[in-house]
């Protein structure tokens, strides 16, 4: 493993190009899940009355499909702008983890390349990239796979978002398509469910969340998902997880672009 | 509502990305995070999402959801994911369950 000697400015060479498909299709597995979620919520904007275009806007800025969701849900309920945005940055918060994580296998990358990497990274990305990145020592090289893991992962979600924003009104109301909020969150969250800690943060971010249910703004989702956080940290680890590290066995499966 | 929820979404997309760098940034490779603070954060992807469940599961615009397809399906879909730990299968058989409970008239 040997990094090509004249990194070309705008020429990619072979084996950056070979590198870049080898990260692609190591998260290619995790792509139908994102193109769906992309639909979902492009079909809700149009359900909740919103511009389409701001289906692909969100998803190519926010980038982080429960904040966009949540975001929607807040403005449907009438919720002012500050709270609609705390509520999303504190469900994004999560994100902060994973650049934890990532900082190493980042650090010798130039600074253009840690920005642009910073702002393609999901749930998907980062998990696929912690884990494959001691595979990868060269640096150059592990830029160009980890570029192929974030970007192509990023782009079929906004174009499964533009999708579903073109399919949105061709979906008759009796298929009741929002039951893909509970369904996809159901199935990004439960099977990662492992440790005591996780399992109490969302039993009590469920309660909370329906004991408030009279709370404007959609605030008992905000009140539920702090009380679950704080609540749930007290709850001692049994499995001794390191922390800083992503789960390896829940992460890959959580489908949050 | 267009124009504020592009501003919600603008300044959303800002402070995600401070919190997609801040890691990257400020720990620069050789600092680790306090394990309390990783563990809190650990906790969010749960917590957040239960949240979002419990509201667009039982909950209706802010009154509860009758009893029906939506609560079926969504146990099926809950036991699926704790028996293969697969988002994909979760999704599959929850949405045919789904499906099937709405042609069934529930």
């Amino acid at each position: 493993m040997t990094s090509p000697a004249r990194p070309a400015r705008w020429g990619v060479g072979p084996q950056q190009r070979a590198d870049f498909w080898t990260g692609a299709r190591a998260i290619a597995p995790l792509m139908p899940g994102s193109v769906v979620f992309g639909m979902a919520f492009g079909a809700l904007i149009q359900v909740v009355g919103l511009a389409g275009w701001l289906a692909p806007y969100a998803s190519s800025t926010v980038t982080a499909g429960a904040s966009q969701i949540a975001i929607v849900e807040a403005l449907r309920q009438g919720a002012p702008a500050i709270i609609a945005i705390v509520t999303a940055l504190v469900i994004n918060a999560r994100l902060a983890l994973y650049s934890a994580a990532l900082a190493p296998i980042f650090a010798p990358f130039p600074l253009r390349w840690r920005l642009a990497l910073a702002y393609l990274m999901t749930d998907q990305s980062a998990a696929v990239s912690s884990m494959e990145a001691e595979r990868w020592p060269d640096p150059v090289r592990r830029r160009w796979f980890i570029l192929g893991v974030s970007g192509p992962f990023v782009l079929v979600w906004i174009l499964g978002t533009a999708a579903g924003v073109i399919l949105g009104p061709v979906i008759p109301e009796s298929w009741q398509i929002g039951f893909i909020v509970p369904l996809m969150f159901i199935a990004v969250m439960v099977p990662g469910l492992r440790t005591w800690p996780a399992v109490t943060a969302a039993g009590v971010s469920v309660a909370v969340v329906l004991l408030l249910k009279d709370l404007p703004y959609g605030l008992n989702v905000l009140a539920g998902a702090l009380t679950g956080i704080t609540l749930g940290s007290f709850v001692p680890d049994r499995k001794g997880n390191r922390p800083g590290e992503i789960p390896p066995e829940a992460a890959p499966e959580a489908h949050d672009p | 509502m267009t124009l504020t929820a592009f501003i919600v979404f603008t300044l959303a997309a800002i402070g995600t990305y401070a919190i997609r760098l801040s890691g990257i940034v400020l720990l620069g490779g050789d600092r680790e995070l306090p394990p309390r603070v990783s563990k809190a954060l650990a906790l969010v992807a749960p917590a957040a999402m239960a949240a979002i469940v419990a509201n667009s599961l039982f909950l209706d615009a802010g009154e509860w959801r009758a009893f029906g397809a939506w609560h079926i399906a969504a146990i099926v879909a809950v036991a699926v994911a704790l028996w293969k730990r697969s988002m994909g299968w979760t999704l599959s058989l929850g949405a045919l369950a789904f499906a099937a409970l709405l042609l069934a008239g529930l």
